[in-house]
């Protein structure tokens, strides 16, 4: 199987204080430490997981800058054979659609019969992985949370609102959005590092993909993020303070008090 | 940003920007080694920090003759094992990395940060294979050393006996030479970490004992590996090794201490490791390391608890300014000037400890890659240093620790945070590996007339490299020439203690070498802190600061402008102290009475 990973490079809330930028309408990104989007992981995991099952490749695709090339070599360094970097200028400020049309031109590049998302990345947004898939004409399925591998299809599971679960059979080739849960993503250690440390991560642009750079990119987006901002705290929310423990005890208190456990 | 326990900002910068730690013949670029130590912090974070309170809460306990510990222990120690973690430090043979000792103080930083108890038992065997590496024979090294570095067996560091601690010359383990070449051992062992435990499938001690006729004394310890299952036709059998006690400890409960007994029915086999009667001098070859190893462990602690602090005194609302009306809303307490000068200390006295420490095992690299004339002069500067980058922060850790806990007032006494954990994890450091006593004797008595004082010469010198880089700084200037005085006041103290060495002897020579250790470590973290602020300004002084940076650098140049105001000056007290005779000579025993 020939599995194909989307990944990218986020803000690590963990390391960082979010600011907001001078114009107001995003948080300041140059200053902040990244690292690979947490739900990624759990797609390479999976992917590494089934390619050990049946066979294969796993390769890693990202969009970014030539900093980017770290969250490819970490993912190698879990156990991706390949990483693949797509960087060009002309893919600066790509909204969704951008990204998942430059996904689009490393897909056909390939022969890929799987190709993973994570669920969603830090934006919230969760759309590439669906719009890559249109755009090939490939099933998709979003929030997969199990998969078997089965004969030109796949078994896989996904997550429904109020924890139920459904269970699917997809064809291959196919798209999936994978969901945190679905496997314990293995850690990096050192063998793996040393791997991967020196290897060529090959970088493909616009040209090499046969994009047109007005179709991605500032130029073709028809989303564009004009305002961002932390809503105000209303009236009626009452922030708890304390440890844990003291939280939790005021919490039942309040959800007492107010009928709302017995 | 709560639960926050270290900062990969100030690893980074300390590491890559001040020591430079020159990764040179190891493999490694920059790139890597972040990539090292980005993987190291994500393990830490989700595998290790979760259980920091945990262990600490069920501490290990002796059932039916076997030490059980957290069950998470098993796969964290088989991740460590698979990952390549335990073996890094060793050649591509064992499957290592030939990994530079400056990373790996990095990576015991980050682990230890986030729980020191979970990460002392892989450093344990590390510190275990390294010795039969170095010192054994072919055999030992692969009957032993591979499955240690797989995380499945334990490696100990048995010296301690219940009458032989300080004074390991006085141990008493006996080794009896058996016909096939092995040994059969007697004896008793007590505080011996990670002596016994459930999360792995042998425990290998590295063991001091003395060979039946030796001389007594230092001169006449042997060392040896001891396994409490040993290998045999393919089986492994029960070695005569019994865990009489485990300790109940102030702190690091997550890792236990035993007490053991060897050989109670006479079939206890060691293996000899290296030449008879050279196991002392063995064991202090690996001591330096062990020593900055320990000098980490409070480091990490005391940045974990500072970073639980800072969390704390933003968040924690209480009190106003003195200049703001009573109806004025409470500020947060980092707002208040005490709160403040506890969170400048508490980070002065880490970031100087890591800076050392780190400082400490680039010259470990450069005494066996720098040009061979040059060798010896870092070899100096290590011996002359570890004694220092090992008390400094295990000293100063308890009272930083304390400054933590006095952040968050009444809180801070209780277990719902984690700071009165970390006051009890650090106090072990002043104790284990040396005690501080023991540290200032060997900085004084040892390392700083070896070679006639050169180690004290090269160590002026680095020094004043120091404040030659700075001397374009013109904010920089008062505390350089601060620094520079603080070691003319260092060179006097020496000397007059030279002279009551000669005059009086020894007694009187190392009566308060504790306090001279004292005030030799806030000479040095002085140093390093000058060290870090010029670093510092050249980044400023350059093109395109980002504003992260900036308000990083600044907080640096804060910081060591705390150092030089309130710290550097406790030593003008120390060095009058230092030039009065001994007073505890005068004093006898005796008037201790109530
Ligand atoms: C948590 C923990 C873990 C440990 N792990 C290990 C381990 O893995 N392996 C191991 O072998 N040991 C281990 N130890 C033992 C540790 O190394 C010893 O406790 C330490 O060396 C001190 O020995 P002692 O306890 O017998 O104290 P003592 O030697 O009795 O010292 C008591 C006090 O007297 C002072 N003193 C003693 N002699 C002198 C002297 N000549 N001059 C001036 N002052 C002196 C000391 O500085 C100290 O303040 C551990 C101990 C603890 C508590």
């Amino acid at each position: 199987m020939e599995i194909l990973v989307c990944v990218k490079r986020v803000p690590d809330s963990a390391e960082n204080e979010i600011e907001m930028n001078a114009e107001g309408n995003d948080i300041e990104r140059d200053d902040l430490v990244f690292s690979v989007n947490e739900w990624d992981n759990y797609a390479v995991e999976e992917a590494i997981q089934i390619v050990d099952n049946v066979g294969g490749t796993v390769t890693v695709v990202t969009v970014g800058d030539d900093e980017s090339d770290e969250v490819l070599r970490r993912e190698m360094a879990m156990g991706a054979a390949k990483g693949i970097l797509l960087t060009d200028d002309a893919f600066e400020g790509s909204d969704c659609k951008g990204v998942a049309t430059i996904l689009k031109g490393c897909v056909d590049k390939g022969n890929y019969d799987l190709i993973f998302t994570g669920a969603q990345a830090d934006e919230g947004a969760g759309a590439v992985g669906g719009m890559l898939a249109a755009m090939m004409d490939y099933p998709y399925a979003s929030l997969v949370n199990k998969i078997e591998a089965g004969d030109g299809k796949l078994t896989i599971g996904r997550e429904i609102e109020g924890g139920n679960q459904e269970m699917n059979e997809i064809d291959l080739p196919c798209v999936l959005s994978i969901q945190t849960g679905i496997n314990e993503p293995r850690y990096v250690g050192i063998r793996g590092i040393r791997q991967v440390s020196g290897v060529e991560i090959p970088e493909l642009g616009a040209a090499d993909l046969g994009l047109d750079a007005a179709a991605v990119g500032e130029a073709g987006a028809k989303v564009k993020k004009v305002d961002y901002f932390v809503p105000e705290s209303g009236d009626g929310a009452e922030m708890l303070e304390g440890s844990n423990d003291q939280i939790i005890e005021k919490l039942i208190e309040i959800l007492k008090a107010n009928g709302g456990l017995q | 940003m709560a639960d926050r326990f270290m900062s990969m900002r100030n690893l980074k910068f300390t590491l890559h920007e001040v020591i430079g730690a020159s990764p040179e013949g190891s493999g490694h670029t920059r790139k890597s080694m972040d990539m090292v130590l980005d993987a190291a912090f994500d393990f830490a974070k989700k595998a290790l920090h979760p259980l920091y309170e945990e262990m600490d809460r069920h501490p290990p306990e002796l059932i039916d003759g076997t030490v059980s510990v957290h069950k998470e222990m098993r796969s964290i120690l088989t991740t460590l094992g698979k990952d390549g973690w335990i073996s890094a430090i060793f050649p591509e043979e064992w499957g290592g990395d030939n990994m530079p000792p400056s990373l790996l103080h990095a990576v015991c930083f980050i682990f230890a940060s986030a729980n020191y108890s979970a990460s002392v038992y892989s450093g344990l065997t590390m510190g275990a294979a390294n010795l039969i590496l170095t010192f054994g024979s072919d055999e030992l090294k692969r009957t032993f050393v591979p499955t240690m570095l797989e995380g499945k067996w334990q490696g100990t560091m048995a010296l301690t006996e219940p009458e032989a601690g300080t004074s390991l010359g006085d141990l008493t383990t006996a080794a009896a030479p058996q016909e096939d070449g092995t040994y059969r051992i007697t004896g008793e062992k007590i505080f011996i970490s990670a002596g016994d435990h459930d999360a792995v499938d042998n425990v290998v001690h590295l063991l001091l004992a003395r060979i039946e006729g030796a001389p007594a004394g230092v001169k006449g310890i042997s060392l040896f590996v001891v396994p409490k299952l040993r290998p045999n036709d393919g089986a492994l059998r029960p070695n005569d090794v019994t865990v009489t006690q485990i300790f109940h400890k102030m702190g690091y409960r997550g890792a236990p201490i035993t007490a053991l007994s060897f050989g109670e029915k006479g079939d206890c086999t060691g293996y000899l490791v290296g030449e008879a009667n050279r196991g002392l001098s063995y064991m202090f070859h690996m001591m330096n390391d062990a020593r900055l190893e320990v000098g980490m462990g409070a480091t990490a602690i005391a940045t974990a608890a500072y970073h639980a602090a800072l969390d704390y005194t933003r968040n924690r609302r209480q009190g106003r300014r003195l200049t703001d009306g009573s109806g004025a809303p409470p500020i947060p307490i980092i707002e208040h000037q005490d709160v403040k000068r506890m969170l400048l200390f508490q980070r002065a006295v880490s970031e100087g400890a890591l800076s050392l420490i780190l400082q400490c095992s680039r010259y470990e690299a450069l005494s066996h890659t720098a040009p061979d004339e040059e060798k010896a002069d870092y070899h100096l500067l290590l011996e002359l240093l570890t004694p220092v980058a090992k008390t400094f922060p295990a000293e100063m850790g308890i009272l930083s620790t304390s400054a933590s806990i006095q952040c968050f007032g009444g809180y801070g006494y209780c277990e719902d945070f984690p700071v009165e954990q970390h006051f009890r994890d650090m106090r072990i450091h002043a104790i284990h590996e040396g005690t501080t006593g023991i540290q200032g004797m060997d900085l004084l008595g040892r390392k700083v007339v070896m070679k006639n004082g050169k180690a004290l010469l090269l160590l002026s010198r680095e020094i004043d490299k120091t404040i030659k880089r700075v001397q374009d700084y013109p904010a920089l200037q008062a505390m350089a020439q601060a620094l520079s005085e603080a070691k003319e006041t260092l060179s006097t103290t020496t000397m007059t203690l030279g002279g009551v060495a000669k005059e009086k002897g020894p007694e009187a020579f190392l009566a308060n070498a504790t306090l001279y250790l004292e005030l030799f470590g806030h000479v040095t973290i002085a140093w390093q802190w000058l060290l870090q602020m010029g670093v510092v300004s050249e980044k400023l002084a350059g093109q395109n600061v980002r504003k992260a940076d900036l308000a990083f650098y600044n907080g640096k140049l804060d910081v060591g402008r705390y150092y030089f105001g309130y710290e550097l000056p406790k030593i003008g007290a120390l060095s009058i102290a230092l030039a009065q005779p001994a007073l505890t000579l005068e004093i006898e025993a005796a008037c201790f009475t109530d």
